[in-house]
């Protein structure tokens, strides 16, 4: 029992701790490729913190209630991770929380906030079938849906399902909201839709979906470790050298509208995918 | 540097994180209200690899919603006062304004224009002037980096002007 | 999906500019756009009837802060064909030298931010990094990064020395070797031809019909430059127009990655023949007459229309600016496009709001 605990706890702190860092290191690593020096390592903590401490200007009650719902979802989803639980509770749970940051972008009037809802809305069609190959692979290879057992899993995951973990770093992009599927929200607005998604947020409340922000990328990069997890530094290695891969993309590549990503993310994700479990499925066979 | 040396107001630990973060994370937002470019130009290059703005923390965040920093070029006229009244009262409160170049401090070289109203305190107030036509980008970072002092000590005067010049 | 109208400005991250589009939206894909100007509208051209006519030179420059030097030079040498005054060759080569110098940065600050509005931030870095390299020669030779201030009725006021004749040669190599280092990203990158490739084409009765200037009509394939005229000292030295033939934005980019090629080349032609002699002609008396003068900026062409009768003061001026002349090109490229692409599109007739409205 004191054991769930324990890791119920370190589930929650992960989020501010390596999410924040994760974060930090993102645009510092940015910035050198962009040859600048870039912030300090602790940048996203006073980001939040000013946040947090600014006005509330909320333009409509729905607003804070998705943002509230969006954090907590996205939290319980890392907290189940961390006591191992099912992978497609944890999916399902993140689910939730995306969707919810979109019920509170499309609350508002501005057509900014609107089309990035939109766009957001696309993206997580996109992804989330992706995610679910990737959980079924797992499912394929361990026999389980439930962490525990794959964590217990002798050789890493990386090993048999090398384009499932492709199509994961596929989604981490989405995700992260890096180029170049940076759509309905990029990290700096120098976007057709100043922040789209982000618009009609301010204050406290963009403060939160940037926690929420954190603990979304933890449980993105510990998915990725899921495919090494011999300790903690494998889990580790894996994931930041997923990171590395993301933010190289970033830097290279320019912003590609949603048909290219409905068109190529897509089908891209879905036959890797389907390749790799074909080619698992006869293995096994 | 000049951050350092601000005196530190009394208060709890929370309120001096605050205000820690506050000085280490402005967030800016630049209207060109009317100018020639030429400052425009130079608070873009404050952002690129010579000046690199992103040392201090500071983002170009272009929405007024998540700004702290208002950076504001050139003169106002009868079409824009408007934008820019609009522009601050969206701002979140704590908020500062950087006028920048001569333009914005008096309307400069084209106070006589027709179509010109003056510098940037006809519509709101303004808390650094950065003077130049067009100032260099070292002395934008200043301006702003003597605001963010001010972060720390002052309390914001939130009042808008009384906006003679707004039509 | 309804319609939507979405406010393209007059604040925008992706214009540094205040113009504002209001853009008539349907799925994402534009079906009108209304352009709504008069933001940056200052009454510029009312001053020439209240300031000397020496001083207007210093207000031609801030009409906009990237065409600077080249909205003297075009105003000097109106005033200079109305008054008689010949300009000395040296001072016809230092215009030159200044006017492509500020060509040069100018298309190097426009690269970086077609590229920011593709969203390829890092490529925006790189390009104004090299563009300070050329701030630097701007400010060793003229004393400021960006207006200079060095152009005077009958010649300019500053000269360049042997010493910098040679840091600036070698400093321009480096900025050569730097732009051809990523001209292939701009040129092949997959990301970008996919975005600019085949993105808001004109051809070429469309753009003579819609009255284009400047890297807009040479992308369309009409090899029509202001500088082929002959003014300052162009006629002198060797060069022809850029031209491409697709007239999509990527044919825009293309265009303005040669002309800083040409502008290179055009500097160091012009400080090879540097001819020595004075710099300045006194102008003596007012001006009395009228006359049309033209010059190539980085933009395109502009034109003053000058007229003086015999007063301290001018009489009328006014000035057509290249953006004016590439806004109704716009209006008809953006409907059709998606959302995404507006930016671009915007971006790739170089729009200055500032020339646009004085």
């Amino acid at each position: 029992m004191s054991d769930l605990i324990l890791r119920g706890v370190a589930g929650l702190l992960a989020g501010p701790l390596l999410g924040g860092l994760t974060s930090g290191l993102d645009r510092i690593l940015t910035a050198r490729l962009q040859a600048r020096q870039g912030p300090p390592l602790q940048q996203p903590y006073y980001d939040v913190v000013k946040l947090l401490a600014k006005e509330l200007v909320v333009v409509n009650a729905w607003q804070a209630f998705c943002v509230y719902s969006h954090l907590f979802a996205t939290v319980l989803a890392v907290v189940l991770f961390a006591l191992q639980a099912d992978l497609l509770l944890i999916l399902f749970t993140e689910a939730v929380g995306a969707v919810f940051l979109v019920m509170g972008a499309m609350a508002s009037t501005s057509p900014y906030s609107q089309i990035g809802a939109h766009r957001e809305l696309l993206q997580i069609l996109v992804y989330e079938p992706l995610l679910f190959l990737v959980a079924i692979g797992i499912y394929l290879e361990t026999g389980s849906f439930r962490l525990t057992a794959v964590f217990q899993w002798p050789v890493p995951l990386i090993t048999q399902l090398p384009l499932l973990f492709g199509v994961l770093c596929l989604v981490l992009v989405i995700k992260l909201r890096k180029s170049p599927f940076d759509l309905s929200a990029a990290t700096h607005a120098h976007q057709e839709l100043v922040r789209g998604l982000f618009t009609d947020f301010s204050g406290p409340l963009l403060g939160l979906i940037e926690i929420a922000h954190w603990y979304e990328t933890v449980l993105m990069l510990a998915f990725c470790g899921l495919f090494w997890a011999g300790g903690l530094l494998p889990m580790t290695t894996l994931a930041l050298a997923a990171v590395m891969g993301v933010i190289l993309m970033d830097n290279a590549t320019a912003r590609l509208n949603w048909r290219w990503l409905l068109g190529y993310g897509w089908l891209a994700g879905m036959t890797l995918s389907l390749i790799n479990l074909i080619w698992h499925f006869r293995g096994a066979g | 540097m000049s951050i350092e040396q601000r005196p530190r107001r009394c208060g709890g630990w929370l309120e001096r994180l605050i205000q820690h973060a506050r000085v280490r994370s402005p967030w800016l937002l630049h209207f060109d209200c009317g100018s020639c470019n030429g400052c425009d130009i130079e608070v873009l290059a404050c952002l690129t690899p010579l000046y690199d703005v992103e040392r201090f923390g500071i983002v170009n965040v272009g929405n007024p919603l998540h700004a702290d920093l208002l950076l504001v070029t050139g003169t106002v006229n009868r079409r824009n006062a408007r934008v820019l009244a609009n522009l601050y009262r969206q701002m979140a409160a704590p908020k500062k304004v950087v006028a920048i170049g001569a333009c914005g401090l008096s309307g400069g070289i084209f106070r006589e224009a027709d179509n010109v109203i003056g510098g940037i305190d006809r519509i709101i107030p303004v808390d650094c002037y950065v003077p130049g036509c067009p100032p260099r980008p070292e002395a934008i970072i200043d301006g702003v980096m003597r605001v963010l002092e001010r972060f720390g000590t002052g309390h914001p005067k939130e009042d808008v002007a009384k906006g003679k010049g707004i039509p | 999906m309804r319609r939507a109208v979405i406010p393209f400005g007059p604040q925008h991250p992706v214009l540094p500019e205040p113009l504002q589009l209001k853009l008539s939206l349907k799925d994402e894909v534009v079906v009108e756009a209304l352009p709504a100007l008069g933001y940056v509208h200052r009454g510029l051209e009312s001053l020439a009837t209240k300031r000397d006519f020496h001083q207007m030179v210093q207000v031609c420059e801030r009409v906009c802060g990237i065409c600077s030097v080249l909205h003297a030079i075009c105003y000097c040498q109106g005033i200079e064909e109305i008054m008689g005054i010949a300009v000395p060759d040296r001072a016809r080569y230092l215009r030159v030298i200044w006017g492509e110098l500020l060509r040069l940065h100018s298309h190097l600050l426009w690269m970086g931010l077609f590229a920011d509005s593709l969203g390829f931030e890092s490529l925006f870095m790189q390009l104004w990094r090299i563009r300070e390299q050329v701030l630097d020669i701007q400010e060793a030779t003229t004393g400021n990064r960006v207006i200079s201030g060095v152009i005077r009725i009958g010649g300019v006021c500053r000269d360049i020395d042997d010493a910098q004749r040679g840091w600036i040669q070698t400093t321009l190599a480096a900025v050569d070797r730097a732009v051809r280092q990523i001209a292939p990203v701009l040129r092949e990158d997959f990301t970008i031809c996919a975005r600019t490739v085949g993105k808001g084409i004109l051809s070429a009765e469309k753009a003579r019909e819609l009255g284009a200037v400047g890297p807009v009509l040479r992308a369309s394939g009409i090899a029509q430059d202001i500088r082929q005229t002959g003014y300052a000292a162009y006629g002198e030295l060797d060069f022809n127009p850029v031209i491409e033939t697709a007239g999509d934005c990527h044919a825009r980019c293309m265009v303005r990655l040669g002309e800083i090629h040409q502008s290179i080349d055009l500097i160091g032609q012009a400080l090879a023949r540097l001819p020595q002699g004075a710099i300045r002609n006194p102008v003596h008396g007012k001006p009395t007459g009228e006359t049309v003068m033209r010059v190539e900026q980085p933009r395109g062409e502009v034109l003053y229309y000058l007229r003086a009768d015999g007063g301290k003061t001018l009489a009328r001026m006014h000035i057509r600016t290249p953006t004016f002349a590439n806004v109704p090109v716009l209006i008809d490229l953006l409907p059709g496009l998606g959302l995404a692409d507006v930016p671009v599109v915007v971006l790739s007739i170089d729009p200055c709001i500032s020339c646009l409205e004085r």
